[in-house]
């Protein structure tokens, strides 16, 4: 167990790396802007849409866990609001709706939103007729993204009455696969499932008991080995799932993990997606901003997703604390 | 040099320290696949999902 | 470039030796796994620092099938045990390892000499879940059904951390490490299930079967795992 002290200092320098990377996002609020081809049918929604909302889904979370008077608090605060209007208060999701109705990721990117208040409710309505038919909610998709789905649709007051999810059985992660075949799409995906139960970690209540210790059991050599591999996006991600998981179980934090990732910031406390090809990327800004702002605008939100998490653990610890048998990696 | 360990290497020729390294061994270094190409799936392709995975590019209007 | 040299010869020696371990364990022929002694010259030599290194695992086919050693096996046996002590220096797998010899051959002929004190294991005291684990891989031999001392001990507490271990190697593609945590964790109590040990064995075996002393551990495994005792 942690000396009260050092989680103190612990959860300080998660805090100040957790602003660190929202300084960085709010310093490229332009790579953020919904562009001209937002709408467009030839658009490319990997780096219109997606940035924005994962930008809402991460500020989301980050305001509901810290305090009013946190400057963190604050900074997300105005980073929400700057999508919200990037997306003209919710009415370009109705327009994007029309284009595209059976489309799932306005929904998805919408749900971000209404999670921390900021609603359309037209657009609710229209999203409502479109997911009451049959061709809707047999939308093919894998058992990961359908949950996030079924979670944006509970988000925006679409239940599907009378049918439990039959979608977690289905995931990588709810089968409980033997640890030692995680490798990266795996990864990606149990962090999601993760995601979707606990509601980006704002009811870490609502993770299933067989999965949070399967979790306990195997996050460090997951973790571990993405670190080694230099996967930093990968490992913001487990770094987050882990935090979502003590938040249930008490454990510690892992700080020998978090010093590893945070090594590999940049100067600017950004976190890159990978080690791949730095000597390039580092031309930076000036040189290819766009393809700077790909290699780090993901691991950078996930970094400070990951760092609130740990940081604003509840006061109250859990009777539970490590797991017998294990004493994870000792500082 | 202690007695025996001369008389170890004159019987077998192999030093005392060639075993021991090999039963000492240092860990091999990780090697690891998925880091590299994999990556750059997350960036470009639509039908890889990092976070909210829009799905694959619309056609063009015709 | 004669270490190296030297270095080289005896790594295949060892391959060599396990290869012999293994079809021995896998029911074949067990007698004459371990040269006899008097083979002369530098093939001689070579083969007696291998059963040194390899270690109390020489005997390992006779032992979990309870058949009385060939003596002339055991004489090697025996000699490599005599021939190279651990140095005043050596590291501490190097201690254990010849404490697990000097085990087997006691086991193996009670008329030999009680092994000596069991060396100490402060150098685990603390240790990462990752350098526990790639520490007991090395000392594989230790890992027998019914043999305690203080390094199974240590293991016995720790069942998890072996697991993450086992894991952390597969992920690494670290085969041997991987065999010889899997090995350990067929006598651990209080694995997780989820870790899908036989699965994991065969496929350590499929990933790093070329190399005899993967298939070595993993065979160790699979027999103790049906309850081989020793």
């Amino acid at each position: 167990m942690t000396a009260p002290a050092d989680a103190r200092r612990t959860a300080d320098a998660l805090r100040a790396a957790a602003g660190d990377a929202l300084a960085w996002t709010d310093n490229r609020r332009a790579d953020f802007a919904l562009g001209e081809d937002a709408l467009a049918a030839d658009g490319e929604v990997d780096r219109s849409w997606k940035p924005l909302g994962e930008l809402a889904q991460v500020c989301a979370t980050v305001t509901r866990l810290t305090g009013p008077a946190e400057p963190l608090h604050a900074r997300a605060r105005g980073l929400l609001d700057f999508a919200w209007q990037e997306t003209r208060e919710g009415e370009l999701f109705l327009r994007l709706q029309r284009l595209e109705p059976f489309a799932t990721y306005p929904l998805e990117v919408y749900a971000a939103f209404a999670s921390a208040g900021l609603r359309h409710p037209a657009f609710e309505q229209a999203a409502a007729v479109v997911a009451r038919t049959r061709g809707w909610r047999l939308t093919e998709q894998d058992p990961t993204r359908r949950l996030g789905v079924l979670r944006a649709e509970e988000r925006c007051g679409i239940h599907r009455f009378g049918q439990a999810p039959p979608e977690l059985p289905q995931t990588w992660l709810g089968g409980l696969p033997e640890p030692w075949t995680f490798g990266r799409d795996a990864g990606y995906a149990l962090t999601h499932v993760v995601f979707h139960l606990s509601d980006w970690g704002r009811d870490t209540s609502a993770m299933p008991p067989d999965l949070v210790a399967y979790l306990g059991d195997w996050l460090p050599p997951w973790l571990d080995t993405c670190l080694e591999a230099g996967s930093w996006d990968l490992a913001c991600e487990l770094l987050a799932v882990a935090a979502v998981v003590a938040r249930t179980t008490g454990e510690d934090v892992p700080v020998n993990d978090w010093a590893r990732l945070l090594a590999a910031r940049g100067p600017s406390g950004e976190v890159p997606l990978d080690d791949r090809d730095l000597d390039h990327i580092a031309a930076g800004p000036g040189a290819d901003g766009d393809r700077h702002f790909l290699h780090h605008y993901h691991s950078t939100l996930m970094a400070a997703f990951a760092a609130v998490l740990a940081a604003t653990r509840p006061a109250e610890r859990p009777e539970a604390g490590r797991r017998p048998g294990g004493q994870g990696a000792p500082a | 040099m202690r007695t025996d360990e001369k008389v170890t290497q004159d019987v077998t020729g192999i030093q005392a320290a060639d075993i021991e390294a090999v039963l000492d061994p240092v860990e091999a270094d990780g090697v690891y696949r998925d880091s590299r190409q994999c990556a750059a799936l997350a960036l470009n392709s639509g039908s890889t999902s990092l976070l909210l995975s829009p799905p694959t590019p619309r056609p063009k209007k015709g | 470039m004669e270490q190296s040299g030297t270095s080289t010869r005896l790594q295949a020696a060892v391959q060599d030796l396990a290869s012999g371990v293994v079809s021995a364990l896998r029911g074949g022929d067990h007698a004459h796994v371990v040269p006899p002694v008097g083979t002369d010259g530098e093939a001689g030599d070579l083969a007696l620092a291998a059963v040194r290194v390899l270690g109390a695992d020489a005997l390992l086919p006779g032992l979990l099938s309870r058949t009385p050693p060939d003596p002339a096996e055991l004489a090697v046996f025996r000699k490599a045990v005599e021939a190279y002590p651990p140095r005043a220096d050596a590291a501490p797998t190097v201690r254990w390892s010849h404490w697990a010899m000097a085990r087997t051959l006691r086991r193996a002929d009670p008329s030999s000499a009680e092994p000596p004190d069991e060396p100490d294991t402060a150098w685990l005291d603390g240790a990462t879940w990752q350098f526990f684990t790639h520490q007991l891989a090395v000392l594989a031999p230790l890992a027998l059904p019914g043999e305690d001392c203080a390094v199974s001990r240590l293991a016995a507490g720790r069942p998890v951390d072996v697991a993450r271990g086992f894991v952390r190697a597969v992920r690494r593609r670290d085969w041997r490490q991987a065999a010889g945590a899997g090995r350990w964790l067929t006598l651990l109590p209080g694995v997780p299930d989820t870790v899908g040990l036989e699965a994991g064995l065969d496929f350590v075996e499929l990933m790093g079967g070329q190399d005899p002393l993967v298939t070595l551990q993993v065979q160790a495994a699979r027999r103790m795992r049906t309850g081989a005792r020793v």
